[in-house]
């Protein structure tokens, strides 16, 4: 596909702002070409719609699919990887020397879960996930864009060379942050991808050691995507009084990506990418408008996830947006599985962030919270600290904080830092922790 | 020259930016895809690269090299926390080749508990960058030298063997005890006689580090 003009809004203004009636009779034609070939090709897909006694020709419609089609999870994938000793979950769908890579999944969950990937053959049809939504930031060909990412999900970075950007490359690793302070001064990159609590953090203390203006240093930016977990409270100030204009982003169920565009009024999923559902929470009584995400790949052939249960607590709108776009908006909630019932009160991991990033010697908002069951008698926290802060006193300000919070007085083991950042990118430590 | 990216390399001094272009990226996978056919590295075979995203200068010639041979590539961050992730993929996948092992990575699996002769069993060609080759060595196993000198990727041919550049892209010397690197065609970014962090001995095209 070719690149639009400059000054186009969207990138690929025809399929961004379909009309829905257009929007539900593509995913249709794409859906019900996808699921023969899942069911023949996906030894996972088709277990399970044997076991639940459907059949493709049961499927002549999105309703007969939203009806009959039985759910899949990453649970069902592990358990067939370990049972089969199938490597991919009974996910593959093509011959296994075809495949391009194999990759991974993040393994915030558990351990991670193969990927496998066919490159240029099991791709979207049309630009999508990226290229639209920092064409929609206001990205443009030529210019420079920092990625501050991890090397497991594979070259991200073709897809801003797609765009024509020039990418340059960080690990996403606070100390990276001096250089992305001196490089962003240096090319002034239009976008960055992506970023999180820490490395604000981190930014905060570079700028402050080495005397630059943050405000300079993301002057250039028109869009700053942070993703794996939601932006603590304190890290989003400072990039607010920075002047720098944040976007979230998030995944859809292992099977797609959602952005915010300029209204930040929700996070878009490209429709043509996935057919997304929305189902009532088992245990959560009347849960309002709080759904559990199920997401379906309509163009990825390799390893095609359908009816994909993921775990994601969200509350989503088919409402066009205010930019445009009449793909779907997400509001990402929480995970099922990271909820603790302490003294009859839910508690999810943002409920304890404000508490302890307001303790100086943990303004990096490292904490776990310790869930043995669902329900629990106390609230453990594992709370990281810096620097040679008295331990008592940080323990008893912590501990403070949270009952203020919360109201529940939790049990605080105190950890440096370090040791927290060990267990993984600093954007995705687990939050929840068995022990 | 079109601008492909802006990577980094290793110098004396820590981190250095470092300018890319399309044009030495297309030569790069070239020389990438001869060193992988070296090392066995083709049609069939797995290869798991361990690096970072700093690094994709150096490893996108080798991931495109591989997926230009017909060979399948995974990849992994070259952290201590993705020692579960290496250990993950060795377990599952049969691998011919693990390239850019750090002692970061080792220090991960010691924290797992994971013996590195259980991780690595049955992979022909380990890539492991100093630090890590020693650790390995001293573990049974034998692996290859596997080291960035500055831009330039050095892989060795053999167990013991120096770690060697592209001849034809790269002339390495040493400098005192540092490595200086030469580019001998043209790139973004002009290498003559750059200082990199590596200290070790040259030979010929090869190095053999000092830790």
């Amino acid at each position: 596909m070719n690149l639009p003009p400059v000054d186009s809004v969207f990138y690929d203004t025809e399929y961004e702002t379909m009309p829905r009636d257009e929007i539900t009779q593509l995913q249709e034609e794409l859906l019900l070409e996808m699921i023969p070939h899942a069911y023949e090709h996906s030894a996972l897909v088709h277990e399970t719609w044997e076991n639940a006694g459907v059949h493709p020709r049961d499927i002549r419609s999105i309703d007969d699919f939203v009806e009959r089609a039985p759910f899949i999870d990453k649970n069902a994938l592990r358990r067939f990887r370990d049972e089969r000793g199938d490597p991919y979950g009974g996910t593959n769908t093509v011959p296994p020397d075809e495949l391009t890579a194999i990759m991974s999944t993040s393994g915030t969950t558990g351990d991670p879960t193969l990927v496998p990937e066919k490159w240029g053959g099991g791709g979207p049809r049309r630009p999508a996930i990226i290229t639209r939504d920092f064409w929609g930031m206001g990205v443009r060909p030529g210019d420079h864009v920092a990625l501050v990412l991890f090397t497991f999900r594979g070259p991200t970075y073709g897809l801003f060379q797609g765009l024509g950007t020039i990418p340059i490359l960080f690990d996403f690793d606070p100390d990276e942050m001096q250089r992305f302070c001196e490089l962003s001064l240096r090319y002034r990159p239009t976008g960055l991808y992506n970023f999180g609590s820490v490395l604000i953090n981190a930014v905060r203390e570079v700028c402050d050691a080495r005397g630059y203006d943050p405000r300079d240093v993301f002057s250039s930016y028109k869009g700053v995507v942070f993703a794996g977990e939601p932006l603590s409270p304190r890290a989003r100030r400072l990039a607010e009084e920075w002047g720098v204009e944040l976007y979230e982003h998030c995944g859809v169920g292992d099977v797609t990506a959602s952005f915010e565009c300029g209204e930040h009024d929700g996070l878009h999923i490209w429709e043509d990418t996935a057919f997304v559902e929305e189902i009532e929470l088992a245990d959560a009584g009347d849960g309002g408008d709080r759904k559990e995400l199920v997401a379906t790949a309509l163009v990825n052939r390799t390893a095609p996830l359908i009816r994909y249960r993921s775990d994601d607590i969200v509350r989503v709108s088919r409402d066009i947006c205010a930019c445009g776009r009449t793909h779907m908006r997400m509001w990402p909630i929480g995970r099922k599985g990271d909820e603790v019932v302490v003294q009859g009160k839910t508690i999810l991991p943002i409920d304890v962030w404000t508490a302890v990033e307001s303790v100086d010697a943990c303004a990096m908002g490292l904490f776990q919270v310790i869930r043995t069951g669902r329900e629990v008698d106390r609230l453990r926290l594992r709370v990281g600290y810096a620097g040679k802060a008295n331990e008592a006193s940080v323990r008893d300000d912590v501990g403070a904080a949270v009952l203020v919070e919360t109201g529940v007085e939790p049990e605080i083991e105190l950890v440096p830092n370090a040791a927290l950042l060990k267990l993984g990118p600093p954007h995705k430590i687990p939050r929840v922790a068995k022990s | 020259m079109t601008p492909w990216g802006v990577g980094s390399y290793e110098g004396p001094g820590g981190r250095e930016p470092w300018e890319i272009s399309h044009e030495e990226i297309q030569r790069d996978m070239g020389t990438a895809s001869k060193t992988l056919a070296e090392l066995g590295v083709g049609p069939g075979q797995r290869v798991l690269f361990c690096s970072m995203l700093s690094e994709a200068g150096q490893f996108w010639p080798l991931i495109v090299g591989a997926m230009l041979s017909g060979a399948q590539l995974s990849c992994a961050d070259a952290t201590e926390s993705e020692a579960v992730r290496v250990a993950m993929f060795t377990r599952l996948i049969e691998y011919r080749a693990v390239l850019g092992v750090t002692p970061a990575i080792l220090d991960g699996l010691d924290a797992l508990g994971h013996p590195y002769a259980d991780v690595f069993a049955g992979i022909e060609v380990i890539g492991a960058r100093p630090g890590a080759y020693e650790r390995l060595r001293a573990a049974g196993l034998s692996p290859r030298r596997f080291v960035l000198c500055g831009p330039a990727v050095a892989i060795a041919d053999a167990p013991d063997a120096p770690a060697l550049v592209s001849a034809s892209e790269w002339e390495i010397a040493g400098d005192g005890d540092r490595v200086v690197v030469t580019g001998r065609r043209e790139r973004a970014t002009t290498f003559e006689r750059t200082h990199t962090a590596v200290r070790g001995d040259v030979v010929g095209n090869g190095v053999v580090w000092r830790t």
